[in-house]
């Protein structure tokens, strides 16, 4: 398999504040990683550096995604080349039809791609498709982008173009995050519906639950700036009946024997 | 009293001729008017953030009523083909395409002037020209009134829809730029529906200044639904003024869109007179270049149980200009009003300006207001969201622009033509620097 991300030494500053501290990352195509912690360990960060948000400087550090210096590429760029980020607060867009506003995304980034323009008839037959897989209801095509929408709408609507846009990396921030469990397992099976050979997914979590029906490759723990600890699915259990009080109480060594030292050597 | 207005004083026309006396009264009472105060300038409270100084400098030629000589300027495609099509010509009626439907009457105004038609002489009549903020706030009235003739005249029956009536303005090109000055005046028997479309686009090269007055005398529960479109040259003066007055049970719909206009300025008052009418003024303006839009608009709740709503949505770039003056006044005894204003603006440029006013008086009981103005930005997180998706950075903003303007076009009827308008806003809407 091949690094599709590569992420080394990423230092990020937020308003004067510096929030990532060295963080390494390598993920390869095909695999599903996780990455849990506490609040404030600059879990949505990450999301956002790589999706380009403004506001987010990089102090050092590089990112390559598929042989290119993500870093440099503005947004829209970064949309292009594959990039998704599925955001913890989705943002409302009154006024703009959400069917309107995806296939303009979609040719956006077709056109990039040198691939021909989806007039609106295919662009239909093409969401028909995805609604149906993901078992969504058209309501949501006929309103505003968000607007109005419940949180669990919200995050639906964020796999829906998520599997309309079919990204290479997609980055789920908290996708999770306000959502009861009918909603919780409509966007896991959404998400595991996307996952192949080709696709790489970062899923950032606060709790095990979503691990429970997103089984990642691997599991990733982020502590004040750094990844601290890296293991397989089962480490998720471990954090959910521990918790994170162990990084205070002298770090890795204090979790029980087993998954101690399965993070030792990853 | 600036020299224009001297200028235009000398020029009015002398009141000869058979006609009657109530007409010849209206004409001499505003030439006086305007030959003792002449148009406004910023000193009247109501024109403070409009000067005309751009206006006097030109060699302005007061259009004297008869046909022009001039050449047309490039024939306006209209918005929509459906309805009944009338050309206006520098003020004057020039043809008329689309069936009459049945209860609509159609009459130039020199015609009807010199006929009965029942409820002209009143309406005529009700329009002031002096008075308001500013002795000579109301001069571009008092300067139609004088010179009163060309215009139209539109009637509807009781009882009776007829339908969409577009109004196409259009100016000569002519070597000395053309003030002229028309008035249509509409006339809504008791469940009378119409709804009338003016739409102006003169062309590139249009230098001239039109001065056109609209009056609508609205009987009980009926409906008049007004959409004024413009997108006039850079160079062009666009002075209108609407007059409404609403019996109990009628509606107004008013939609106003400014896509363009070198300076416009467009003032539309409303009384509500009866029981239970509504009022539904909205607008969007987008200004780039160096355009002038000043919007004033004023609902009088005389009567009780009234309802109305003022929406105005502004974006401007550029060194445009947009002023905007929106009041409510709640007069005794209007008691159970319901009054709504809402004016939100988006700078898109460190150059351009916008002043917004709301203004409320209520001197009544059981009354519900509310208004509300901003100008800002545009959600930044929201230009990101776009982004992320794949726009670019162009694209994502014009596109919640034309979204915030839009809200007022998808409040149209006739969501066809809401399409049509904001396909032509998203066209011209101003960019970012």
């Amino acid at each position: 398999m091949s690094t599709m991300l590569k992420i080394k030494n990423l230092h990020v500053t937020v308003a004067g504040n510096e929030i990532l501290k060295g963080l390494d990352l390598e993920l390869d195509a095909g695999e599903v990683h996780a990455i849990m912690g506490p609040n404030g360990a600059g879990k949505s960060t990450l999301g956002n550096v790589l999706a380009g948000r403004e506001g987010y400087e990089v102090t050092q550090g590089e990112v390559i995604f598929n042989g290119k210096n993500l870093l440099e590429l503005e947004p829209e760029e970064r949309a292009c080349e594959g990039v998704f980020l599925a955001f913890q607060y989705p943002v409302e867009i009154p006024g703009v039809n959400n069917t309107y506003f995806l296939r303009a995304a979609l040719n956006a980034q077709r056109k990039h791609r040198g691939e021909e323009i989806l007039d609106s008839v295919a662009f239909l037959r093409l969401v028909r498709q995805k609604l149906e897989v993901l078992h969504i209801g058209d309501e949501l095509l006929h309103r505003a982008v968000n607007e109005g929408f419940s949180g669990g709408e919200k995050k639906r609507n964020e796999i829906f173009q998520m599997a309309v846009l079919e990204p290479t990396l997609a980055i789920l921030d908290e996708t999770d995050s306000g959502l009861d469990i009918d909603a919780l397992k409509t966007v896991a099976e959404g998400v595991n519906r996307l996952r192949s050979k080709e696709r790489g997914m970062i899923v950032v979590t606060h709790y095990q639950r979503l691990l429970d029906y997103i089984v990642p490759d691997k599991v990733h723990v982020l502590a004040d700036g750094k990844l601290v600890a890296t293991g397989g699915a089962d480490l998720a259990l471990k954090l959910e009946e521990q918790g994170y009080a162990w990084l205070a109480d002298g770090g890795i060594a204090s979790l029980d024997s087993d998954s101690a030292a399965q993070m030792a050597n990853p | 009293m600036s020299e224009l207005s001297t200028k235009l004083a000398e020029g009015l026309p002398e009141n000869t001729g058979v006609h009657p006396r109530w007409l010849k009264n209206i004409r001499e009472t505003a030439a006086e008017q305007f030959r003792a105060h002449g148009l406004p300038s910023r000193k009247d409270e109501a024109w403070k953030y409009t000067g005309l100084g751009s206006l006097g400098q030109r060699e302005l030629q007061l259009a004297n009523g008869t046909s022009a000589t001039g050449t047309d300027s490039a024939k306006v495609s209209p918005l929509i083909d459906s309805g009944t099509h009338l050309t206006m010509v520098d003020g004057q009626i020039r043809n008329q395409t689309g069936d009459l439907p049945a209860g609509l009457t159609l009459l130039p105004l020199a015609d009807a002037l010199g006929s009965d038609v029942r409820g002209l002489q009143n309406l005529l009549e009700s329009l002031s020209v002096s008075g308001g903020k500013g002795v000579s706030a109301l001069g571009f009235s008092a300067l139609n009134s004088a010179t009163l003739n060309s215009g139209i005249v539109v009637h509807v029956a009781a009882g009776t829809d007829a339908g969409r009536l577009v109004i196409g303005w259009s100016t000569s090109q002519l070597e000395n730029p053309l003030l002229f000055n028309s008035r249509i005046c509409l006339i809504l028997e008791e469940g009378a529906k119409l709804e009338l479309l003016e739409q102006f686009e003169s062309g590139n090269d249009n230098a001239n200044t039109s001065n056109i007055i609209v009056q609508a005398d609205l009987a009980r529960d009926t409906t008049l639904q007004h959409i004024r479109f413009q997108q006039e040259a850079e160079k062009s003066v666009l002075i209108t003024r609407t007059e409404v007055s609403q019996r109990a049970d009628s509606e107004y719909a008013y939609f106003g869109f400014d896509l363009g206009g070198g300076l416009v300025r467009h003032d539309l008052h409303t009384s509500i007179l009866g029981e239970g009418a509504k009022s539904g003024i909205n607008g969007a303006y987008l200004l780039d270049g160096n355009r002038h839009v000043d919007n004033q608009t004023r609902v009088d709740h005389v009567a009780g149980g009234g309802f109305s709503e003022q929406y105005f949505r502004g974006v401007a770039g550029g060194s445009g200009r947009a002023v905007f003056n929106t009041a409510v006044c709640v007069h005794p005894g209007a008691d159970e009003t319901e009054a709504r204003q809402s004016n939100a603006n988006i700078l898109l440029s460190g150059r351009a300006e916008v002043d917004t006013k709301p203004e409320l008086e209520i001197y009544a009981d059981e009354v519900i207001a509310s208004h509300g103005a901003t100008v800002g930005q545009l959600d930044e997180l929201a230009v990101f969201y776009l982004r992320s998706r794949g726009l670019n950075e162009q694209e994502a903003r014009q596109l919640l622009t034309t979204a915030f303007c839009k809200s007022v076009s998808d409040k149209l009827a006739d969501p066809a033509l809401g399409e049509v308008i904001s396909q032509r806003m998203m066209d011209v809407m101003p960019q970012a620097d």
